[in-house]
């Protein structure tokens, strides 16, 4: 009787724990969840305030003026996104090629171990790397600078999921590619591309998904500008860069205003290319990440 | 006949292969391909050395030694010491990561154990989601939303009796060590919940069967098969967690106070390696001002280095006992 009695009470026991542990669990995911509810509630309410369509194709006025846009920095973020995807797209394109179908031993674990310090580097590092080589050389900040930054943003990203999508070329394909003896160029070009070609803009999306939202690259590169800026050689602003500046003057109310409007741009923006990306990753069965 | 056919085969195959175009596809690809590969390599090793030359500068102005363990930053008197930054970067990763691990490990067991798919998923992007918010985002808005709420928070411990202990004693100014933790650790929830979910999602479904067979409650299930088979992968989910928080340069710019000092209270304002520089960095104009921030830079890259490295060699000890699954 004692035992039985005792054997419940640790049944009890043990099942409360369960339970328990149920709880906790429940608490941590609503509590990890509290945070995005809450930044997307702010981001509607104050940023829906603040924001109009003129706000995307207005010149930006002074500090303290209720005027004014963001033209410049969406003309520049377009610019320097786009410029440095044109970089960042045929060299990740080519270092998963030279990683995963040429393999010309250390150079190729050379180049690769590149990449891979550079997806490891915090982005405020990448600022400084570009400001060390292409800034100093150029005597000046500029656009230019900032897409390099952008594009060494997005370089690993890219380089390693089309690695990874090559990895998956099914092995009969290289075979049948051997048997109808294509010389490899062709092989690679005409059968590996194409047949991958879905999981290699899935890392393109997610990579652009990345820079859009970067600021820290861009301070000290492309350091913002007021000025509706199209020459890349000049300095230029970004929707991150416009959104820190308006953002550090907090104390004016037009500032801030401002910081909302482009708060709610660029995470606009930002969430269209991440779904976009994760979309494409789980109809090509990829981890979006 | 016979005697036309029998030397009529090699010709045939000479004038085949004479037939075949000039293969100029192959070497072109080839080097176009390494030609990009290279520049890729060259212009990152140039970048590098380019910054350390600019690092090494400060050298003539201060030793390595009085860098690293100089507690004074000031600039207007070209007195530069990193450890304030360093300090703080330590204080507000370690404060992330105590945050930030047990709601990570919480919300993976939610997701992945107990919700049914059809709640799961939705969790689960919900939480991914906070990965792709901007970090300016965060730190515009954990200025005017969380800082505030945070303020009364440390004002309410700082007040207790746990105010007598120095890590948690006052004055309050708001912005602080904690806050930056607290902005971190949302940060860095992301990585680190699906890092573990991964692992988590390696258990053998038979381990797992064998333990509820047995007569395991669903908890008994997790804490003895699923939690010891997916350390190696939780693990490695933190560090990279750790590598996120400490190069995280702009949110934690609003919220960490911007004072280049060592206190021992958390909600005390300090200062980050990344931040320092984020925000010194374009109007630096005093004498070696520049090379030092970029020396704090250099510091910056091989802290994260190094955490990237024992990330790499726990991944991939983790990922040779799980059988190849990815966990990056």
């Amino acid at each position: 009787m004692f035992a039985e009695r005792s054997l419940r009470a640790t049944g009890r026991g043990r099942r409360g724990t369960n339970r328990l542990v149920f709880v906790l669990c429940l608490a941590a995911g609503a509590l990890a969840l509290l945070p995005l509810v809450l930044v997307l509630f702010y981001l509607l309410t104050e940023g829906l305030k603040a924001w109009s369509p003129a706000f995307l194709v207005s010149p930006p006025g002074g500090i303290t003026s209720k005027s004014g846009g963001a033209m410049n920095a969406i003309v520049g973020t377009l610019e320097m996104t786009g410029l440095g995807l044109a970089i960042a797209a045929p060299v990740g394109l080519a270092v998963a090629l030279y990683v995963t179908e040429y393999r010309e031993g250390r150079l190729a674990i050379a180049v690769r171990t590149a990449v891979d310090l550079v997806a490891g580097v915090p982005s405020i590092v990448i600022g400084l790397f570009v400001y060390s080589l292409v800034v100093v050389t150029m005597g000046h900040f500029s656009g230019l600078a900032g897409a390099i930054a952008l594009s060494l943003v997005m370089l690993p990203i890219i380089a390693r999921t089309s690695e990874e999508m090559f990895k998956i070329v099914p092995r009969r394909l290289r075979e049948g590619t051997m048997a109808l003896a294509m010389p490899r160029w062709r092989a690679i070009v005409a059968v590996y591309i194409p047949t991958v070609a879905s999981g290699i803009v899935t890392g393109i999306v997610l990579a652009v998904a990345r820079a859009v939202g970067e600021t820290a690259p861009l301070l000290f590169t492309a350091l913002g500008s007021n000025f509706v800026v199209t020459d890349l050689n000049r300095p230029m602003s970004a929707l991150p860069l416009y959104m820190f500046q308006n953002a550090l003057n907090i104390g004016f109310p037009a500032a801030r205003e401002r910081a909302w409007a482009a708060a709610l741009t660029l995470v606009a923006m930002v969430l269209i290319f991440n779904v976009l990306g994760r979309w494409l990753a789980n109809r090509n069965g990829l981890e979006g990440r | 006949m016979t005697a036309n056919a029998a030397p009529a085969r090699p010709e045939t195959q000479a004038s085949l292969i004479r037939r075949r175009r000039p293969n100029l596809g192959d070497p072109l690809l080839a080097w176009g391909v390494r030609i990009l590969s290279w520049l890729a390599l060259a212009a990152i090793i140039g970048m590098l050395l380019d910054t350390a030359r600019n690092a090494i500068g400060l050298l003539e102005h201060t030793s390595a030694w009085d860098f690293l363990t100089g507690t004074l930053w000031q600039p207007a008197s070209t007195v530069y010491g990193a450890l304030p930054f360093i300090y703080g970067t330590a204080v507000t990763s370690l404060l992330a990561l105590l945050i930030a691990v047990p709601l990570a490990l919480g919300a993976a067991l939610l997701v992945n154990e107990y919700l049914p798919p059809r709640a799961a998923t939705p969790v689960a992007y919900g939480i991914e989601l906070l990965a792709a918010v901007p970090s300016v985002v965060y730190g515009f808005w954990g200025v005017i939303v969380l800082v505030p709420v945070l303020r009364s928070v440390q004002q309410a411990v700082a007040g207790s009796a746990l105010g007598a202990i120095s890590v948690f004693s006052g004055p309050v100014a708001g912005p602080s060590y904690f806050a930056a933790g607290v902005i971190l650790a949302i940060m860095i929830l992301p990585i680190v919940t699906s890092v573990a979910r991964d692992a988590m999602k390696a258990t053998p479904r038979l381990q797992r069967d064998g333990a509820l067979a047995l007569g395991a409650t669903h908890w008994e299930t997790i804490r003895h098969v699923v939690l010891p088979f997916a350390r190696g992968g939780i693990f490695a989910g933190v560090i990279l967690g750790l590598s996120r928080a400490i190069g995280e340069t702009i949110a934690v710019l609003f919220v960490i106070g911007n004072q280049p000092q060592i206190n021992a209270s958390i909600f005390a304002p300090g200062y980050s390696l990344p931040s320092v520089i984020a925000s010194e960095f374009a109007e630096a104009n005093q004498p070696f001002h520049p090379e030092a921030l970029i020396g704090l830079g250099v510091i910056l890259f091989l802290l994260s280095f190094a955490v990237n490295l024992a990330a790499r060699t726990v991944v991939g000890r983790f990922e040779k006992r799980a059988g190849g699954a990815d966990v990056r």
